[in-house]
C-alpha cells in the first residue's frame, strides 16, 4: 500500500487531477494577485492622508503623489528540473527583491518572506491500522480528494510568528494550513478529532518520506536592503510534474506582496521514453519485459556454458 | 553509484541491487525455486513500493529461471509433458489472482493479505519440510538405507480421470492434480509475486510422486511461462512493471543462480530441503512478527485506486 499504480482508472484519475491542479493554480494566482491589490489599496490610503497638504484644486485635481508600495518579484533559478538516469534530487534557488524597500539593512528584520514550493494536488488515502485479534489490520480510511504530492516552505522566520492563523489559513503557508479536503462522503464518517489525527499522520508520513519539508529559521536570507535568497532542496523521490513557487512578502503580520512562479519538473532522456512507454502501450511493454528477461537470462546461460568448457 | 528507476520513481544504488539480486539468483539455482519470496520483501525493505516490488520481482525471476530451467534440461532434468499440464493451470490461476489482487487493493487489505498468506504457506510448508528432511538425514546418519518409492503405490490421486502417461516422471496419473497443484502455484505468483515454487516442489514431490530428480527442471519449466504471463498481466494491470530495476536485478542473480547450480549439484536431496526449510522458515518469522507486534506507525498512506 505504500505505493502502487492502477489500470486506464488510474490514468483517468491522473489526468482529471492534472485539469484540476491547473485550475487550481490559476484561482490561487487569482487569489493571490487579489490580495496584492487589496494590501496595496491599504496601504494607499494612509499614505495619502500624511502626503504633503495642498490647497483644494482649482481645475483638475492633481494626481495623489506615490506612497512607496513594496512589491515583492521573485524567481526560480531552474525553470525547468529534469529527472534523467543520475536522477538523485535538485536544489533550487528561489530568489526576489523588494521593490521600494524600506528596510535600513539585511538583519534589521523589517519584512519577513516565506517562499513555498509545491507540488500537484494529488488525491490520498490513508489508513489506520488497529489491533484486531492479535494481528494489526487496516482497519479506517479516509480517502482525501487533494492533498499536495510536495510541500516545502521556507521563511526569515517560523511562519507562525510571522501572521496570524486566518492570513496563514488562507494562503495555505505552514503545514497545519495545507489545503487537504476529505472526498465526498468521506467527510461525514468521522468526527474533527479523527481528521485532523488522519492529516497530521499524512504530514508525519509525508516529511518521513522527505516530500514536507520545512525551513523556518533562515530558510530565507536578505542580501542587503531588498534582495533575499531561499534554497529548496527537491529529494530524489520527489513526485514528477509542475511545482509552483509562492512567495510572500509581510510586514507586521500584514501581507504587502505576493508572487507565483511555476516549475516543470519532467523526465527527459530514456527515463521519458520508458515511463511513456509504459503508460501508453502497456502490453508492448510487458512484452518487452519478458524478451529482455528472457534474453538476459538465455545470454548468461551461454556465456557460463562457454565459460565451463 | 545511483540510478534513477522510470517506475519505481526514486533514486537507488546500484550496488544494493545487483547484490540483492545475485544472492536471490544463488538461491534460484541452488532449490531449484523461483526465490521471489525472498526478492519482494527485500525490495519492500528497501523502499521499493510494494506494488512496484511484486510486479517487477517477475522480471529476475524469470530470467534466472530461463538459464537455470536449460541447465536442467540440457541435463534432460525436465519433464516437458507434465510442465505443459502446470503451465496450462497455471496461466488461468495467475488470472484469477491478478483480479483478486486489484480488489484487495482496493479494499486496502493486500498488504495484510499477502502477509498472512506467507505466513501461512511459508510455515506449513517450510515445516513440513524441516520435519521430512530431518527425517531422511537420521535415517542416512543411522545407516538405514532411504525408504525406496513403491511405484506401484495407488492413492486417492491415481483415482481421478484424464489419466495422462508422463514418461520423463515415469508416472501414469490423471492430468487434473497437475493443472490444479499449477492454478494454484498461478494464483500465488500473481497475489504474492513468487515464482511459487516452494509449492509446487513438495507438491509434485509428496503428492505426485514426481522422482526429484526431475522435479527441479520441471518446475522451472512451470515458473519460466507463468512468471512471463505475470510480466505482462503486471504491466498492463497496473503498470509496475520497472524495466531498470529488473535488469539490474538480473544481472545479478544470472551470475549468482549459475553458481547456484553448480552448488546444489553437490548437495544431497535431504540437505537441499532442510536448507531451504530453514530459509523458509525465517522468512515465516519475521514476517509474523511484523503482523503481531505493535508497529511504531499506525498510519499508511497511499494513492487512490479506482477512483474516489
Amino acid at each position: 500500500m505504500r505505493g502502487a499504480r492502477a489500470g486506464r482508472a488510474w490514468v483517468g484519475i491522473f489526468a482529471g487531477v492534472c485539469v484540476l491542479a491547473g485550475l487550481g493554480s490559476v484561482l490561487v494566482q487569482a487569489r493571490a494577485q487579489g490580495a496584492e491589490a487589496k494590501v496595496a489599496a491599504k496601504r494607499t490610503l494612509p499614505a495619502v492622508r500624511m502626503g504633503p497638504r495642498r490647497p483644494p484644486p482649482v481645475r483638475a485635481p492633481a494626481p495623489p503623489p506615490k506612497a512607496p508600495v513594496e512589491k515583492v518579484e521573485a524567481d526560480v533559478s531552474t525553470r525547468s528540473v529534469e529527472v534523467t538516469t543520475d536522477f538523485t534530487g535538485h536544489e533550487i534557488l528561489v530568489f526576489g527583491a523588494i521593490d521600494n524597500s524600506q528596510q535600513p539593512d539585511e538583519k534589521s528584520g523589517y519584512y519577513d518572506v516565506v517562499v513555498v514550493v509545491e507540488g500537484t494536488p494529488l488525491p490520498i488515502v490513508a489508513r489506520r491500522k488497529s489491533d484486531v485479534a492479535g494481528v494489526w489490520i487496516n482497519t479506517s480510511s479516509v480517502i482525501f480528494a487533494s492533498v499536495p504530492s510536495y510541500y516545502a516552505i521556507a521563511s526569515t522566520r517560523p511562519v507562525e510568528e510571522i501572521a496570524g492563523p486566518r492570513v496563514l489559513e488562507r494562503l495555505a503557508i505552514g503545514f497545519a494550513h495545507i489545503k487537504m479536503t476529505p472526498a465526498p462522503g468521506h467527510r461525514w464518517n468521522y468526527t474533527d478529532y479523527e481528521l485532523a489525527a488522519f492529516k497530521a499522520a499524512i504530514i508525519r508520513l509525508k516529511q518521513k518520506e522527505g516530500l514536507y519539508v520545512v525551513k523556518a529559521k533562515d530558510g530565507v536570507t536578505f542580501t542587503g536592503r531588498s534582495l533575499f535568497r531561499a534554497t529548496i532542496s527537491l529529494p530524489a523521490n520527489v513526485p514528477v510534474g509542475p511545482l509552483v513557487a509562492r512567495t510572500y512578502l509581510f510586514h507586521d503580520g500584514e501581507l504587502l506582496s505576493a508572487h507565483i512562479a511555476r516549475v516543470t519538473l519532467e523526465r527527459t532522456g530514456i527515463e521519458r521514453v520508458l515511463h511513456n512507454f509504459a503508460f501508453r502501450d502497456p502490453l508492448s511493454y510487458g512484452v518487452l519485459a519478458v524478451l529482455l528477461a528472457v534474453l538476459s537470462g538465455l545470454l548468461a546461460s551461454a556465456f557460463f556454458r562457454r565459460q565451463a568448457r | 553509484m545511483n540510478i534513477y528507476l522510470p517506475i519505481a520513481e526514486m533514486s537507488v544504488n546500484v550496488f544494493v541491487f545487483l547484490g540483492m539480486g545475485c544472492a536471490v539468483g544463488f538461491l534460484s539455482g541452488l532449490f531449484g525455486v523461483g526465490a521471489g519470496f525472498l526478492l519482494t520483501p527485500l525490495l519492500i525493505f528497501t523502499g521499493i513500493p510494494s506494488a512496484v516490488a511484486v510486479g517487477t520481482g517477475s522480471m529476475p525471476i524469470l530470467a534466472s529461471s530461463v538459464s537455470g530451467a536449460i541447465a536442467h534440461y540440457r541435463r534432460n532434468s525436465v519433464d516437458i509433458k507434465m510442465g505443459a499440464v502446470l503451465v496450462a493451470g497455471g496461466m488461468v490461476g495467475s488470472l484469477i489472482g491478478v483480479g483478486i489482487v486489484k480488489i484487495l487493493r482496493q479494499l486496502g487489505q493486500f498488504d495484510l493479505f499477502v502477509s498472512l498468506s506467507y505466513v501461512t504457506f511459508l510455515g506449513a510448508v517450510g515445516s513440513l519440510m524441516l520435519i521430512e528432511s530431518v527425517g531422511t538425514i537420521r535415517r542416512a546418519r543411522s545407516g538405514q538405507a532411504p525408504s525406496a518409492r513403491k511405484t506401484g503405490q495407488h492413492s486417492w490421486v491415481h483415482g481421478l480421470p484424464f489419466k495422462m502417461r508422463f514418461h520423463r516422471s515415469k508416472l501414469y496419473i490423471s492430468a487434473v492434480p497437475p493443472a490444479l497443484i499449477g492454478a494454484f502455484v498461478g494464483f500465488m505468483a500473481a497475489v504474492m509475486g513468487i515464482g511459487g515454487g516452494f509449492v509446487m516442489l513438495p507438491a509434485m514431490i509428496y503428492l505426485l510422486r514426481v522422482p526429484t530428480s526431475v522435479v527441479i527442471g520441471t518446475s522451472l519449466f512451470q515458473i519460466v511461462f507463468v512468471m512471463a504471463t505475470t510480466t505482462i498481466l503486471q504491466a498492463v494491470q497496473n503498470k509496475t512493471v520497472d524495466v531498470v530495476l529488473a535488469f539490474v536485478l538480473i544481472m545479478g542473480s544470472v551470475v549468482g543462480a549459475q553458481f547456484g547450480v553448480v552448488a546444489g549439484a553437490r548437495l544431497k536431496g535431504e540437505q537441499l530441503r532442510f536448507l531451504l526449510a530453514a530459509v523458509v522458515l525465517m522468512v515465516c518469522l519475521r514476517l509474523s512478527w511484523d503482523l503481531i507486534s505493535r508497529p511504531s506507525e499506525i498510519y499508511s498512506i497511499g494513492p487512490v485506486l479506482g477512483g474516489i
